[in-house]
Order: structure tokens, then sequence, then C-alpha cells
């Protein structure tokens, strides 16, 4: 069997491909260890036919804003492994964008957050990381 | 105006010096703090003209694998732990079989290079993250 492409040496592995990789380590209702937090307060993270899905709960000026579900791409710590790690996932608003790149770190979620502004407000893309851990309270709003 | 989250309205997005979208700070040589990295080795970020360029050099098997420049979207940074407010950017890095989508920051004086990789040719690989770190060369 001839080598794989290859763009750093990581990656140059032999294995049984990998099917699924598995996003149970993710799945729950995450809270943001910041009370005072401007962005994100809850993400809820559940699994349906075979796809990652989030459900993003915002702070408001006055209230919590439901993002409503989209869906994520699991990603692995290493190329040989099946055990979900992370995720990206897209929010488009039309006025605007949120990416997101999440990854687990010693337990904690850790969010990095892009938003880019399509309406002409003149505002900056700008960029948010924030950390949040595993409730066990449910949430729907 | 419209929003979705608090920070959508944050007064420093329509004020560039407040913003902090000057990535000059990340502009440079970044050298891999890990000198047995089998991952990236090094990291130049070069402004041209008004775009903001982006460098990679992977380890290889028989020597340095250059990856193909990418441009990179400077992003002010609102806050961070600690109240840092260094700027960031991210950039995708197109290689045919695969893609890596980064966003890359420097957190108290190390440049942080997070990595999303997707392969794209069927190798039956995983799809992975990773995160390296790195030193401004002199």
């Amino acid at each position: 069997m001839s080598k794989p492409k290859y763009a750093q040496l990581s990656d140059l592995i032999e294995l049984d491909p990998i099917k699924h990789i598995d996003p149970k380590p993710l799945l729950g209702h995450w809270i943001n260890s910041n009370p005072d937090t401007i962005s994100i307060a809850r993400i809820n993270i559940t699994e349906a036919n075979g796809k990652l899905q989030l459900q993003v709960f915002a702070v408001g000026p006055d209230r919590l804003i439901d993002w409503g579900i989209a869906s994520a791409e699991v990603f692995a710590p290493n190329p040989a492994s099946s055990t979900g790690a992370g995720f990206t996932c897209t929010y488009d608003f039309g006025f605007a964008e949120a990416r997101f790149q999440a990854m687990i770190m010693k337990g904690l979620l850790v969010l990095a957050q892009f938003h880019t502004f399509k309406d002409g407000s003149n505002r900056a893309s700008y960029f948010m990381r924030e950390y949040y851990a595993m409730t066990h309270e449910h949430f729907d709003q | 105006m419209n929003y979705k989250q608090k920070s959508h309205l944050h007064p420093d997005l329509l004020n560039p010096a407040a913003a902090n979208l000057d990535p000059d700070k990340l502009l440079g040589r970044w050298i891999n703090t890990n000198w047995e990295t089998r991952g990236i080795a090094e990291c130049t970020v070069a402004r041209e003209g008004d775009d903001i360029n982006v460098h990679i050099i992977g380890v290889g098997e028989d020597g340095p694998i250059h990856w193909p420049t990418a441009r990179a979207t400077p992003l002010a940074n609102l806050e961070e732990e600690a109240g840092q407010r260094t700027p960031a950017m991210t950039a995708t890095f197109d290689l045919g079989f695969m893609r890596a989508d980064t966003h890359i920051r420097i957190n108290k004086g190390v440049f942080v290079i997070v990595l999303f990789v997707t392969f794209l040719d069927d190798s039956g690989r995983a799809n992975y993250l990773n995160r390296e770190f790195f030193y401004r060369q002199a």
C-alpha cells in the first residue's frame, strides 16, 4: 500500500480506517465558567442521526437568546483516534456569521468564536475564547 | 443594530483603536518550542500590501514541507482571560488532500496555532485537532 500524502510527519500513519469519531465526550450541557460573560452562556450538545448538534444560548441585553440548532463536525485528538475531542460549527444569522472551533482540555470545553459582520455596520470582526464546564442541570432556556 | 449576543453591541467594535485589530504583534518568524515536533516546525506571518499572509513549514521524513501560503483574517480580541486583548487571526490552508482550518493568537508572548485538520483523500485518517506553541525568532 502506498503512503498517504502528508504535510507533517504526525499525519504519516498506517491504520485501519477510522469510520466514525465517537462524539460521546462532547455530549451534554455546558455552562460558561464566567457568570459575567457577554457572550455564550450555555451550550447543549447532542447527537442526532449520527451528526453532532449544538444549541446555543447567548447573553442578550435583557435575556438569553436561543440561537437554535446547528450541525457540527467532530474532530479527534489525532489522526489515528476515533474519540471526539472537539468540533467546528458555523451559525449564519444573515447580518453576521459566528464560527466556532472548540476543544476539550482538562475536562473543560474551550470555545474559540470568530464573529464577522455582513450588514455594513462597520463593526470589526472579532475573536473570543471562553471556558465551559459540563453541568448536570438541564436547560431549555 | 442587529445582534445575537451582547458582545455584538460592544462599543469597541466601532472603534478601531480600541478593538486592537492591528496584527503587527503577530508578524515575524515563529519557531516551534518543541524541537521534537512531528507537526509544524515554523510559521512566518508577513504583511504584503493590504494582506496578512501565513506560511507554515511542516516536518517531513526527508526535510521540510512548505505548505501553500494562506491569507489570514485579522480579528479584534474583545476580552480574554487575565484581561489579555492581543489580536488573533484565522487562516485556512488548502493542500488538496487535506484542509487545515487554524486560529492563531499570542498568549503571554507565546504564539499559539490551533489546527483543525480535515482529510479529503479517503485515507481513513480521522479528522483531528492539535495545538502547537512557538517563540519569536530574534
